[in-house]
């Protein structure tokens, strides 16, 4: 049981780090200022999640979430391959942002009935800041996937970018039916139906065309520590201070 | 002394305003003002905004690197307020009549001055420690002087401003103590870094102040309300003793207080200063670069952004 | 000066920065803007924060809620279009600017709801009053001036502004949680960052050698 909670968090804890880190990297260069200073918290929420749920795994008995976060190598880690992926320009990193918080507002919704307390008190605690998130991604969406033609082909492009990396974010655990059968987490089955719902419901109400999700083949692999060629050199930049002395205390 | 630049202002209009200011009253946006005020109001301002988005750029280097959690998000909060600051800047410079649109091209096309400290590197995290302690304390002090200012709109940014400092402050200080009583390594890098920024550090206050018509004018208008040397003292006395008791040393021999209570150190060199701030800078080319290339990416998101029938009207407050 | 290949950052690196011409920005690059006011608690008046440039009241909400009120506690928050409010004069000589209105001429018949904001102080910022029916906004300065003018001589409204409840975006009761986690977020609070102890050690741990 231990095990099957365990890794249902750190893959939670790894995607939230992971994305918090990428989209920190856009604080001072986005496209409007206003828009900057939004994506810059949304950054920071995310990474507060993820030192959450590190606090959590210290409790279960594993290392302390500095530690855990900043000296583990690409291979033990086990985010979804989407979140590490480079920034790339804004429509990719927007529509990232899009599709994976959607997948969050599911399954922080699902999580807030768990039967592992501090979880679900996790989940209810985050649930505004996770509504934010996505208020932002919708209204951007909407407007943007309707906007010019510009912006219709750029989404649409990273829109078919991504599906493939998305549709890893709900790689199946291992640990699926014990999760389900102790009340833990209602499953990434059930993750992922409603997530295409809501992903569908929303693009239709722009240019943008949600592909046929059947004829897709998930990128997968990154729960199980399989990981693209970027992941290393972001683990390597996100510990280079700490690793110019690792006695230290910064 | 000639005070020909107020030549062509009503007189019994220029005097209500010197009135009202000498009271005690802010100038709100609707206000009558003279040519001057609005246009030195316009200039620093905008400069001030300029500044806390450029600065952004050499700590924003080291969020990526930053040493655990805690200085990971203090750091993201940090630069994300300079943005912040920006906003609220060119929020106030608007209400005088510049568009938001013509202050970035003015600062991305080289037109504009920031503050020129923000033109050197930030090597390596100590540098980013030093910058987030002393160069917003150096900051700070202009900010809490013009916080006294006339002009409503700058004054209530200011305050807004000053809140959030307190906090970088802080966090920069926290870093630079872990540094300077930390292990041999932190302390050289910290040492080494002090080395490195205590010139631009000293030049940030700018060149000692040319007394003329224009100064005293500026002052009377609560425009300027301190002269550089003066925010310089203010700074040393404030901020030296802090350093030292650290057991870091200032590259200045000739650094010390007076009995009198002035500090005393070693002229800055003000040919530099001009040079580095007119362009010849280690860091210039790439600062103008990052903001050109971040405004041209972004275009498509604003173009799409734009409503067909947004109309633009001057913020009043 | 020549840009440098390699910057000192690593993800301005990442950028790969391009060499560019002048830039010239067209009018409405920066969009329009929106006011913002926030009421921080319950049974407090709704106050003047300042402005975002947005697409629309909605983008204007996600902008404004982290621009104005990141550390602010909260409760509500309304958005209006900058164009859509209406500013009387200043007034100049310590006198009520509700002096200057008179009955108005012509009264329309048909109503709209007017929410009511006032300066009290030069360098302050406007706070909500409350509202008055009315057909014009002629009139409803003038019902302004009948029901929500403090008449206080110690302390005379400096200037109005005037604008249409219909014109203003709000955020809903169930909003509030957006701003939940806010006091939490304290590692963004000078409280968080007390060096004096560090400090103490450090010269203590000197003095034993």
């Amino acid at each position: 049981m231990d095990e099957a909670l365990k890794e249902l968090l750190y893959k939670m804890a790894d995607d939230l780090l992971i994305i918090g880190h990428r989209n920190s990297e856009w604080t001072g260069l986005g496209p409007i200022l206003e828009e900057d200073i939004a994506f810059s918290s949304m950054a920071q929420d995310k990474i507060g999640q993820s030192q959450v749920i590190y606090q959590i795994l210290n409790k279960l008995g594993e290392s302390e979430p500095d530690i855990v976060a900043f000296t583990r190598n690409a291979n033990q880690f086990h985010n979804c391959q989407f979140v590490e992926l480079p920034i790339g320009e804004y429509d990719f990193s927007l529509m990232r942002q899009f599709l994976f918080d959607l997948a969050e507002w599911h399954r922080w919704d699902s999580l807030s009935g768990s039967s592992f307390e501090p979880i679900a008190q996790a989940a209810k605690k985050f649930r505004g800041e996770i509504r934010y998130h996505n208020m932002h991604a919708k209204s951007l969406i909407k407007v943007l996937g309707n906007a010019t033609d510009e912006s219709i082909q750029r989404l649409q492009k990273s829109l078919d970018e991504s599906i493939p990396f998305a549709l890893g974010i709900f790689e199946l655990s291992p640990f699926e039916e014990l999760l389900i059968n102790e009340n833990i987490f209602k499953g990434e089955l059930k993750l992922k139906e409603k997530w295409q719902s809501s992903v569908s419901e929303i693009l239709l109400e722009t240019s943008l065309i949600l592909p046929d999700l059947n004829e897709i083949n998930p990128v997968q692999g990154g729960r199980t520590g399989q990981h693209t060629e970027h992941l290393q050199p972001l683990l390597d930049e996100m510990s280079e201070v700490l690793n110019v002395d690792p006695t230290a205390e910064w | 002394m000639s005070k020909d630049f107020l030549a062509d202002e009503d007189p019994v209009k220029l005097q209500e305003f010197e009135d009202r200011i000498e009271r005690g009253e802010k100038i709100e946006p609707v206000d009558w003002m003279p040519k001057l005020y609005r246009k030195q109001l316009i200039r620093m301002i905008e400069q001030h905004a300029h500044s806390e988005i450029i600065g952004s750029l050499p700590e924003g280097t080291w969020i990526t690197r930053a040493p655990g959690f805690k200085r990971k998000l203090a750091l993201m909060a940090k630069v994300q307020d300079e943005v912040g600051h920006a906003q609220l800047l060119y929020s106030a410079a608007e209400t005088l009549g510049k568009s938001r649109e013509q202050m970035i091209v003015d600062l991305i096309n080289g037109k504009s001055k920031y503050s020129n400290i923000f033109n050197y590197p930030a090597y390596t995290w100590a540098d980013s420690c030093f910058i987030s302690w002393l160069v917003d304390a150096g900051a700070i002090v202009n900010q809490v002087a013009n916080s006294r200012g006339s002009y409503g709109p700058y004054c209530r940014a200011l305050e807004r401003i000053c809140v959030e400092e307190a906090f970088h402050l802080k966090y920069g200080h926290h870093c630079v103590i872990h540094m300077a009583t930390g292990t041999d390594i932190q302390k050289k890098m910290m040492q080494e870094a002090i080395n490195r920024w205590w010139k631009p550090m000293l030049m940030f206050f700018g060149p000692p102040d040319k007394i003329s018509a224009h100064t005293e004018t500026l002052m009377k208008w609560k425009v300027k309300m301190l002269s550089n040397d003066d925010t310089r003292q203010q700074f040393l006395g404030m901020y030296v003793p802090k350093i030292w008791e650290l057991d870091l040393t200032i590259p200045d021999e000739k650094l010390r207080k007076n009995d009198d209570g002035k500090w005393e150190y070693t002229e800055p060199d003000w040919e530099e200063f001009k040079r580095v701030i007119n362009g010849d800078g280690p860091c210039n080319a790439e600062r103008l670069a990052v903001r050109r290339t971040a405004e041209e990416r972004g275009r498509w998101v604003r173009e799409a952004l734009n409503r067909p029938k947004a109309t633009y009207v001057t913020p009043l407050a | 000066m020549k840009l440098t290949d390699r910057s000192l950052d690593p993800r301005i690196n990442r950028l790969q920065l391009s060499e560019t011409d002048i830039i010239e920005k067209d009018q409405l690059d920066q969009l329009e803007t929106y006011e913002v006011f926030i009421q921080t608690k319950e049974g407090r008046p709704l106050q003047h924060e300042g402005i975002v440039h947005a697409y629309d009241e909605e983008i204007a909400f996600v902008f404004a809620k982290e621009q104005f009120s990141r550390r602010a506690t909260c409760v509500g928050m309304i958005i209006v279009r900058s164009d859509n409010v209406e500013a009387s004069e200043m007034n100049d000589d310590g006198r009520n600017v509700y002096d200057l209105f008179q009955e108005p001429s012509v009264i329309e018949n048909e109503k709209s709801t007017y929410e009511v904001f006032h300066l009290l102080k030069r360098g302050k910022q406007h706070i909500h009053a409350g509202s008055v029916q009315a057909g014009s906004s002629e009139e409803a300065f003038y019902e302004a001036k009948l029901n929500l003018d403090p008449g206080n001589p110690a302390r005379p409204v400096l200037n109005i502004w005037l604008i249409k409840t219909d014109d203003i975006f709000s955020s809903d009761e169930e909003d509030v949680e957006l701003w939940l986690t806010t006091p939490g977020k304290t590692f963004r609070e000078a409280m968080d960052y007390k060096g004096a102890d560090k400090i103490k050690k450090y010269k203590e741990s000197k003095e034993n050698g």
